[in-house]
């Protein structure tokens, strides 16, 4: 079969890659080596994670705070097999959305492992053994990421799981141990939390998301201590042992002192992703992998003309999003056309609750750069609608440059931060000013109202409401 | 008000000073003028001054490096904030739309002090109109030295009185322009006199100005014009998507005259144009060679050299003098020394007109040409009669490496006496040098090139270097330059000559 454009993997930046390259008019295919479209996003990330989490919050919601609201309910409890199960529909829901927009756009799906035969054919060999080729123009890989085991404790996926186990539990943990405070550790680890398990982090830097804001990381983690989770930060895990069913964990601070023992009965490692690569056949076509990830230009193209890479198999942050914009980027790049991405306005999300979302510059970041700098912050405590939905956790910080009064970079922890960020995203795209957000009407009463205060505190330190 | 005082534009190529030494301590009081504080460059140190009078804020502490531009100090004008508006009814505001309130401070605007060799500067061009209001750090005029173009931004807010007029040239510390400061922005309000009037005047100009949206940027960076040639209609002249989907890469005004290009010959070949703007460095350079062209008698004598002996000389001892000096053994020094001495017999060579007067020097500063990616830069060796080879050598090599790095001071590239160029280095064969003012002289050397010629009666083959000097006839005679050139010649055909001074 003959294609302009062959996409190998499926996942949101493949899958929106094969969408904007068949909206461009090339003959594309999608190469998927899982039954399902969708990647590690729509199967085993990011939708099945908010799947739970929101039945987390419906639970934590009707066991503590309906009796305020005036609802009263007998002692719920929680029915982990329904939840896994409904999170089950959500996913297919999602994924079929998918395989309905492949047939709409004419994209066709062939579903197996695709490997490189030369730099223009790809050979897709299907779960029976059946074998496919396909003559290509160009190729596009997106075949993304694998969590990554402790090197002493691979996963056994029954004690030492990985995200994607988290994400099909048949019970309620007694005790979680969960080896990493960053995205996935934080997300899955409130879960879990909020249904009931107790919940240990061991991480090795001295905060939680280190990648984030300081502010963020340190409210996340005063949030995490209320919930009831126990943190020991800057420690080093040494052992990880799984005995039926109990997992001891051994740690010691990594700048000396005594060291812990953790007995739980699941371990979730979630010290961060690998690209994955296997099976494609990268050396029949000489491209070499750099730390697992393929090496590309600026405009995402590797070593070989006519092969682009995309999302978390390149560099970058690991994120859903950031594959979407590289895959539209790649196929308009085909098309002649002339897109851009600003990676340092793609935002970075945290789905705790409450959320973490950020886009821009830390102020550790300014700091460094030496770069003159103005803080404005606002509460959500101060928040009419935040009191009115008891949702008083969290804050935005707004830091904006000390003389043009640019905003430099939006950080958020709160209800509806996720949704929040892309008014950062956007006052930044177009170069505002923290007074020009503050000058913009903004519904009352909402979280964003939040935004707007946080710019008056960082034009001129005039928030009307605190 | 606060007058913020920043790091000064003090040369081309320097882009941050350190604070040496506060002369005064935070909350003193200053008088206009007064040296404030001692700062360092790379290349010299410098003071400042205090732009107005009132109360020290020290913002910048001892020590620490800055960049230019950046806020140093402020000076609060003590008394004038308070004052009521004496000026205000004698004050006619040009600007219909709205009244700043005159303070009665007045900011008077003297030319700064922006390298050491430079005495005078001309004003090149008004930015804004007399009766203008102006903010803080708007660039209000373009002015120029005869090394390089500056920006003068407004150092206070308020309402521009032109004193100097275009073209007009001023000593250091001229007045150029008063301004009758007003208190705050028309528009913003209250305590934001620190941020920036964030404009609900789309002809601000920002920090934001010309830059596009998402979607402007992709559309004209596939029309293949740069956001800069743009005029951004948005908030605080951001390019708006509109705005891209108008913009034109060929200038309308230019259609007319193609009329008179020769038809589109239908071919496979792209026929692209693209339209930069020049660079203030460009532009000065330009308008001094055509200068010289216009205001010298400038003409060129011609010679060859046979370049063996040099040629002998140096592959026999190159070697030697790399291990002994570190430092390779060129033609340079054998130019610049024979020049040198060539000078000392014909020292109008080395003079220069200053108005209806000859400045003769004793002394041998000799500017060499280096092609930099910035464009063409003359430092100058200094005293080079009284430098031996080896030290001539190093001279170029540290002068040459600090060109293109982009780092000459101003005071590295001033005052030769006499130039020296080297087209040979890209081939050329012959060429007639322009001559770099006031300097009367300058010559050029060229390619070496194997020529048959003919020594005693026999056609030999030999390495063969034409020699050009470019001289201004009006102090120089052609006697004198054709025998320096001779000279010059004869020094480097028989190197021993350069011992003897014979």
């Amino acid at each position: 079969m003959q294609y302009n454009v062959t996409v190998i993997g499926s996942g949101p930046g493949g899958y929106v890659a094969a969408i904007r390259c068949a909206q461009l008019g090339f003959k594309t295919a999608i190469i998927e080596k899982y039954d399902t479209l969708g990647g590690t996003c729509l199967n085993v990330g990011c939708i099945p994670s908010k799947a739970l989490l929101d039945s987390s919050e419906h639970f934590i919601n009707a066991k503590e705070h309906f009796a305020e609201h005036g609802i009263d309910i007998p002692s719920p409890k929680v029915n982990i097999g329904q939840m896994i199960k409904r999170k089950g529909d959500v996913v297919k829901a999602n994924v079929d959305g998918i395989a309905f927009l492949m047939k709409k756009n004419k994209i066709d799906v062939h579903k197996g492992i695709g490997s490189f035969v030369d730099k223009n054919t790809i050979k897709v060999t299907s779960a029976d053994g059946k074998e496919t080729t396909l003559t290509t123009e160009k190729v596009i890989i997106a075949t993304g990421s694998k969590p990554t085991p402790l090197p002493f404790a691979p996963f056994d996926k029954k004690r030492i799981i990985s995200s994607t186990e988290a994400l099909e539990l048949k019970e309620v943990p007694k005790h979680m141990i969960v080896i990493g405070g960053g995205v996935i550790g934080m997300e899955l680890g409130s879960v879990y939390a909020r249904i009931g398990s107790k919940v240990t982090v061991v991480e090795f830097l001295d905060s939680l998301i280190p990648t984030m804001d300081g502010t963020l990381g340190k409210e996340l983690q005063k949030i995490a201590k209320k919930m009831g989770m126990d943190l020991f930060l800057g420690h080093k895990v040494t052992a990880v042992e799984s005995k039926g069913n109990e997992v001891i964990v051994k740690a010691e601070p990594k700048n000396g002192g005594n060291a812990i023992e953790l007995k739980g009965d699941y371990c979730l490692v979630s010290i961060g992703r690998r690209p994955y690569t296997d099976g494609l056949g990268l050396d029949k076509v000489g491209i070499d992998t750099v730390k697992g990830q393929i090496p590309v230009d600026d405009h995402l193209k590797t070593k070989v003309d006519n092969i682009y890479a995309i999302g978390d198999v390149v560099r970058g942050a690991m994120l859903a999003h950031k594959a979407e914009e590289e895959g539209v980027f790649v196929a308009e790049k085909l098309a002649g056309q002339k897109p851009h991405i600003h990676y340092q306005l793609i935002p970075g999300v945290v789905y705790t609750w409450p959320e973490v979302a950020s886009v821009g510059y830390t102020e550790e970041q300014l700091k460094e750069q030496g770069r003159a700098y103005k803080v404005g912050s606002f509460p959500y405590k101060a928040l009419g609608r935040a009191r009115a939905s008891m949702d008083t956790d969290g804050l935005v910080k707004i830091l904006a440059d000390k003389q043009s009064d640019e905003i430099l970079g939006v950080h958020i922890i709160g209800a509806r931060a996720a949704d929040m960020i892309a008014a950062g995203v956007t006052a930044m795209e177009f170069r505002a000013s923290a007074e020009d957000v503050a000058r913009m009407s903004h519904a009352h009463p909402t979280y964003m109202e939040a935004v707007k205060e946080a710019c008056l505190a960082a034009t001129a330190n005039r928030a009307i409401h605190m | 008000m606060a007058l913020q005082v920043k790091v000064p534009a003090v040369g081309e190529s320097i882009s941050e000073v350190t604070i040496a030494n506060w002369l005064k301590k935070d909350g003193d009081t200053v008088q206009l003028d007064e040296v404030i504080a001692e700062l360092e460059s790379d290349k010299a140190t410098f003071e400042l001054t205090a732009q107005s009078a009132g109360v020290l804020k020290i913002v910048k502490q001892q020590g620490e490096t800055v960049p230019i531009g950046e806020v140093i100090c402020e000076i609060e004008s003590n008394g004038q904030a308070t004052q009521p508006a004496k000026t205000q009814s004698t004050t006619p505001v040009s600007t219909g739309q709205s009244t700043p309130k005159a303070t009665g401070g007045v900011k008077e605007m003297k030319v700064p002090a922006v390298g050491e060799s430079i005495t005078e500067v001309t004003i090149s061009t008004w930015l804004k109109k007399d009766g203008d209001v102006v903010q803080i750090d708007d660039i209000i005029a373009e002015v120029e030295s005869d090394k390089a173009t500056f920006e003068l931004p407004a150092e206070a807010t308020g309402i521009l009185r032109i004193v100097a007029k275009e073209k007009e040239t001023l000593p250091i510390g001229g007045l150029i322009c008063k301004i009758e400061i007003t208190d705050g922005a028309p528009v913003s309000s209250a305590k934001s006199s620190s941020t920036p009037a964030t404009s609900n005047n789309s002809g601000d100009k920002t920090y934001a100005a010309g830059h596009p949206s998402p979607a402007a940027a992709k559309i004209l960076d596939e029309k293949g014009i740069q956001s800069s040639q743009v005029q951004g209609t948005g908030v605080g002249g951001r390019i708006t998507k509109d705005d891209a989907q108008k913009a034109q890469s060929t200038p309308a005004k230019t259609e007319n005259k193609s009329a008179a290009t020769p038809p589109v010959i239908a071919s496979g070949g792209t026929r692209g144009e693209r339209r930069e703007k020049m660079t203030s460095l460009r532009k000065t350079i330009a308008k001094r060679l055509v200068s010289v062209k216009n205001e010298t008698a400038m003409l060129t004598t011609f010679n060859e050299v046979d370049m063996k002996p040099v040629m002998d000389l140096r592959s026999r001892y190159k070697d030697q003098f790399k291990e002994k000096y570190g430092v390779g053994l060129g033609f340079m020094s054998f130019f610049a020394k024979a020049v040198c001495a060539a000078l000392k017999e014909f020292p109008a060579v080395n003079a220069s007109i200053d108005k209806d007067e000859v400045i003769f020097h004793d002394y041998c500063d000799i500017s060499i040409a280096v092609s930099t990616p910035r464009g063409l830069v003359v430092p100058v060796i200094r005293n080079a009669e009284s430098l031996s080879f080896n030290q001539i050598e190093s001279e170029v090599v540290r002068l040459a490496t600090r060109g293109r790095d982009g780092k000459l001071s101003i005071e590295e590239m001033t005052g030769g006496t006499f130039s020296i160029t080297n087209g040979g280095v890209f081939g050329s064969m012959l060429s007639t040098p322009i001559l770099n003012p006031p300097q009367s002289a300058i010559l050029g050397m060229h390619n070496i090139v194997e020529r048959a010629v003919v020594k005693n009666g026999e056609v030999v083959v030999r390495p063969i270097m034409y020699l050009a000097l470019s001289y201004d006839h009006r102090i120089v005679d052609g006697r004198e330059s054709v025998s320096f050139l001779v000279r010059v010649k004869e020094m480097l055909e028989d190197p021993g000559r350069l011992i003897l001074g014979v």
